[in-house]
């Protein structure tokens, strides 16, 4: 029964946090620029708003442009199932949770990809190939940091992720502070946040996912903001597993917490720092590519190093 | 077409004969010897033909993926028989190419094999040069010959070695030589994985797979990328359950040679615009992701895991079925294209979705399967060699712990890579709008034949993806077959490979969670689709949003080589781009043109240089056949006299 009852709670909050995610930030950013700033609810009210309205869909597009919003909110939430949420644990907690959680969230990128280029714009084009190219160096350091903590805990569920100090002491506290940092860059890159992509302009050359929602309207525009502002506050929740010990008690109250600290933070990070160009975004990406290198030596070290 | 009709009917019957016991043997075990005699002094005496576990699983695949391409083979000849062709030469070299692949995978003789593996290869290269009138398909069917004629030496080489020292041609009587002496066993293999790699396409031995598959018309090369460089894994297979247990040396080379065959193929897929020879490169990639599945089971015969072992061999036999799946869709879907359009080029192509919609939909299906996204079956088979590659992470040994983590990384990168690769492709071929408007337009989609082969195929890539706990367990003898070998002598640790393996296939309770999420998800996808359907019943049409510029037209879509030049960009030292540019000239220019190539670095700085050479060496003996019979008299006499010198000096000398 409470097993049943954690499930509920689980998929609510998933469903439920990334709106409030979006509006903290949003709420941030209105702080430090001397606003009041909206409700924290407004995404959610932008959501209800985009659903009730009807759409328009370009001449050029077929029935993949109409199926692939639901692809991408479905394939969203089956990852969260995989995920440590709020009860500290994933739904499914299951061996290879992980790669089932990154190649659910590769169909979603797969069919955001072909409905951006299904429109024939050269806009929805440039974003598709930028945010393709992004997903290549992401992913591996991801597997890389993620394989790295698996394998001295010799457990394959994202519970090890949690066990990294009581597994490797003092090297554990380095590796947790670069695994926190990485996976912030891939929260910043994911979830296309500034510095990698300005989500609050629209129809700018240098946008990346935005530009590749341009032609989406209504119902499927609904689903595709919530979908990426899902996928942030997934790969948010690594990082507070990471960071809260299993078994603390009180667990959700200290998630929401940390939640709210990485949305604070992510705010601060967009309202006092600009884009990076488009040509040193590499460069930027690379870095968790770097901090993956530097857990897998940081393990290595610690598991043959004595 | 009588041809046709015979060549179906000769493939039918020898589905018939051979299904149900290679079937048999797959289910539930056991081998079917023949042995066959041809005259009572041949050497081919006593021949073995065995279909064990491992033979019964490539005898399947060979069996369904022939005939499927037979039947496509119907739809694409179609256009070449109106034009009075004759094709009866290519059917007899097809059903030619079938029958020798059985062959292959059944005889368990050294020479028989050698025989059979050249009528492989000789019936293949008549295959690729079907459109023989064109100077670049008889370039392309030239190479490849050359390139199997490299491939059967070492073979050979390793037979005649093996022969030589057992005393016999047969297969079981190489296994105690090879277990006797593990050095040995290290180059014996080496020289095998040389010879049979060529034939798979393992980099750095792969240049003739992207002429080859281009220059072949579609159902040929569906058969030569789906099912015959699989040959080639048979060959490795079977090589490795002779030897029993391998050494760390050969488990480390099989994975080190993998990881950079995969990323190889996949990062010259995605420069490809040419879409016959990205989809050869992409072969080459997934002859990779097979080639790490191997090395992970090694891994786990080398250092004595059983489930890493299990694992690794059970997602490299699952992805040999899964590719030859999925590439045939994919080179059928090239063939449709070709036959409607006249262009393999990417680049002129869009928009076919709206009049070829089946071909499209057989196509995206096939690309999520190649690109390993659930819920399809390519996605089931890469799960495996992950899984075998965490757990062999519990190895505590430091190189391994290194190259597994990066082959951890490279697999995931390759895996992203291919989404690259095929996004791309699917979206400048079927998406958008047609980007050259020279380019012919096809009116309606091709027909029955070459539609149903499709929908069969794709039909069985979801069966694998949705219901992967009963494929999976129709692995299990095979893969048990080539992992047993290794524990032959040792009882107990026979037992708790048995135990490991009834828990792996039977229970494979993370295989039915798969079943269960996939079949969920599109449920999930389905019921919102309907949703969506009854609730937004008024959608208007426009055209794209152009930010405000309402002229842009079918030029300023993003093509296949935009698509793809950031990523490329950051890369540029691996390839080699040979531009040919003609810059518009005076006030009014009439002409300029722009292309790029993109060359395979291989063959740009090895094979081409070195051939340069060879043709600079020999030119220096160009002189001595200048066709004046006097001076032919004359070598005659100079060598005459070296011998006669050499006869005397030794006589003198011994």
């Amino acid at each position: 029964m409470i097993n049943f009852l954690n499930t509920i709670f689980s998929i609510f909050a998933l469903l439920f946090l990334p709106f409030v995610m979006v509006g903290i930030i949003k709420k941030t950013k209105a702080f430090w620029g001397g606003r009041k700033g909206p409700s924290i609810f407004q995404p959610l009210y932008d959501f209800i708003k985009l659903l009730k309205k009807d759409s328009v869909i370009s001449n050029s597009t077929s029935f993949i442009f109409k199926l692939a919003p639901l692809v991408t909110i479905v394939c969203t939430v089956f990852a969260g199932l995989f995920a440590p949420l709020i009860t500290g644990s994933a739904i499914i907690n299951i061996e290879m949770g992980l790669i089932i959680f990154a190649y659910i969230l590769g169909l979603n990128k797969f069919f955001a990809l072909i409905s951006a280029m299904d429109t024939g714009s050269s806009f929805e084009g440039m974003g598709a190939s930028r945010e393709a190219c992004f997903t290549a160096i992401v992913e591996p350091a991801f597997f890389m940091i993620i394989a790295s903590i698996m394998a001295i805990s010799h457990n394959f569920t994202f519970d090890s992720l949690s066990k990294i100090i009581q597994n490797m002491g003092n090297y554990g506290v380095l590796i947790c502070i670069f695994a926190v940092l990485a996976l912030f860059l891939m929260v910043l890159i994911e979830g296309c946040r500034v510095p990698v992509d300005d989500p609050a302009t629209h129809l700018e050359l240098t946008m990346i996912h935005e530009v590749m929602i341009l032609d989406n309207s209504g119902f499927d525009l609904a689903m595709l903001t919530y979908a990426a502002s899902m996928k942030m506050l997934l790969i948010s929740s690594l990082i507070v597993k990471i960071i809260i010990p299993d078994g603390t008690p009180y667990y959700p109250i200290y998630y929401l917490a940390a939640i709210l600290l990485i949305s604070i933070i992510i705010g601060t990070i967009e309202s006092s720092m600009a884009r990076i160009r488009m040509s040193h975004v590499f460069e930027f990406i690379f870095i968790m590519s770097s901090f993956a290198l530097v857990i897998l030596s940081l393990t290595a070290v610690r598991v043959f190093g004595g | 077409m009588i041809g046709y009709f015979i060549g179906i009917i000769i493939l039918l019957l020898v589905f018939l004969a051979y299904f149900m016991p290679a079937l048999g043997v797959l289910l539930n075990g056991g081998e079917i010897i023949k042995t066959l005699n041809f005259g009572s002094h041949s050497v081919f005496q006593g021949i073995n033909a065995v279909i064990d576990p491992i033979s019964a699983f490539f005898i399947l695949i060979i069996l369904v993926m022939g005939i499927i391409s037979m039947v496509y083979a119907k739809g694409y000849l179609k256009p070449y028989v109106a034009q009075g062709k004759n094709i009866n030469y290519h059917i007899m070299f097809f059903v030619t190419l079938v029958l020798s692949m059985l062959a292959v995978v059944t005889c368990q003789n050294a020479l028989f094999f050698i025989v059979c593996w050249e009528i492989m290869s000789l019936s293949s290269f008549f295959l690729v040069i079907f459109e023989n009138d064109k100077k670049e398909i008889l370039d392309a069917g030239v190479k490849y010959l050359v390139f199997m004629h490299i491939s059967v030496l070492f073979i050979i080489v390793v037979f005649a070695i093996l022969s030589i020292k057992s005393g016999s041609y047969d297969f079981a009587s190489f296994a105690p030589i090879l277990k006797s002496n593990r050095h040995f066993a290290d180059v014996i293999f080496l020289l095998a994985f040389i010879g049979f790699g060529i034939k798979s396409g393992f980099v750095p031995f792969h240049n003739w797979l992207p002429d080859a598959h281009p220059a072949a018309p579609s159902h040929v090369s569906a058969i030569m990328s789906g099912v015959m460089i699989k040959t080639g894994v048979y060959g490795i297979l079977r090589i490795i359950s002779l030897i029993g247990a391998p050494s760390k040396f050969i488990a480390y080379f099989v994975l080190i040679i993998s990881l950079i065959t995969a990323l190889y193929g996949v990062l010259y897929a995605i420069s490809q615009n040419d879409f016959k020879r990205m989809l050869a490169y992409s072969s080459i990639e997934n002859m990779g992701i097979i080639g790490i599945g191997l090395g992970v089971g090694l891994l786990g015969l080398a250092y004595n895991q059983p489930v890493v072992a299990l694992l690794g061999f059970t997602g490299s036999a699952l992805h040999t079925l899964n590719h030859s799946i999925f590439k045939e869709l994919l080179f059928f879907a090239a063939g449709n294209i070709y036959i409607k359009t006249h262009t393999k080029n990417m680049e002129a192509l869009g928009g076919l979705i709206k009049t070829m919609p089946c071909t499209a939909g057989f196509c995206l299906l096939a690309s999520l399967a190649i690109c390993a996204l659930p819920p399809l079956n390519g996605f089931i088979s890469e799960v495996m060699i992950y899984f075998g590659l965490f757990k062999g992470l519990e190895i505590n040994v430091f190189s391994n712990f290194i190259i597994l983590a990066f082959a951890i990384a490279s697999l995931a990168l390759v895996g992203t890579m291919a989404i690259l690769c095929f996004t791309k492709a699917f979206s400048v071929i079927f998406l958008g709008n047609p980007r050259d408007t020279r380019m012919l337009r096809p009116e309606n989609d091709c027909d029955i034949f070459m539609l149903a082969p499709m929908g069969v195929l794709s039909i069985m890539a979801l069966i694998i993806g949705l219901f992967p706990q009963y494929v999976v367990k129709m692995l299990s003898l095979p893969v048990f077959h080539v992992v047993s070998a290794f524990h032959v002598q040792n009882p107990a640790v026979m037992q708790t490979t048995k135990t490991l393996s009834k828990l792996m296939f039977e229970q494979a309770v993370f295989l039915q969670t798969l079943c269960f999420i996939a079949l969920a998800l599109l449920i999930c996808i389905g019921l919102l689709m309907f949703l969506k359907l009854s609730l937004y019943k008024k959608i208007e049409k426009a055209e794209t949003w152009g930010c405000g510029y309402n002229k842009a037209d079918y030029n300023a879509q993003y093509t296949a080589s935009s698509y793809v030049s950031p990523f490329l960009s950051m890369l540029k030292p691996l390839f080699k781009n040979v531009f040919n540019i003609e810059k518009p000239k005076k006030i009014f220019p009439s002409s300029a043109h722009f292309s790029v190539q993109i060359e395979d670095i291989e063959e740009a700085y090895l094979i081409k240089p070195v051939l340069k050479f060879d043709e600079w060496f020999l030119s220096k003996f160009e002189k001595l056949q200048d066709g004046n019979l006097q001076a032919y008299i004359k070598y005659g006499l100079i060598f005459l006299a070296i011998v006669l010198i050499s006869v005397i000096l030794g006589s003198i000398l011994l």
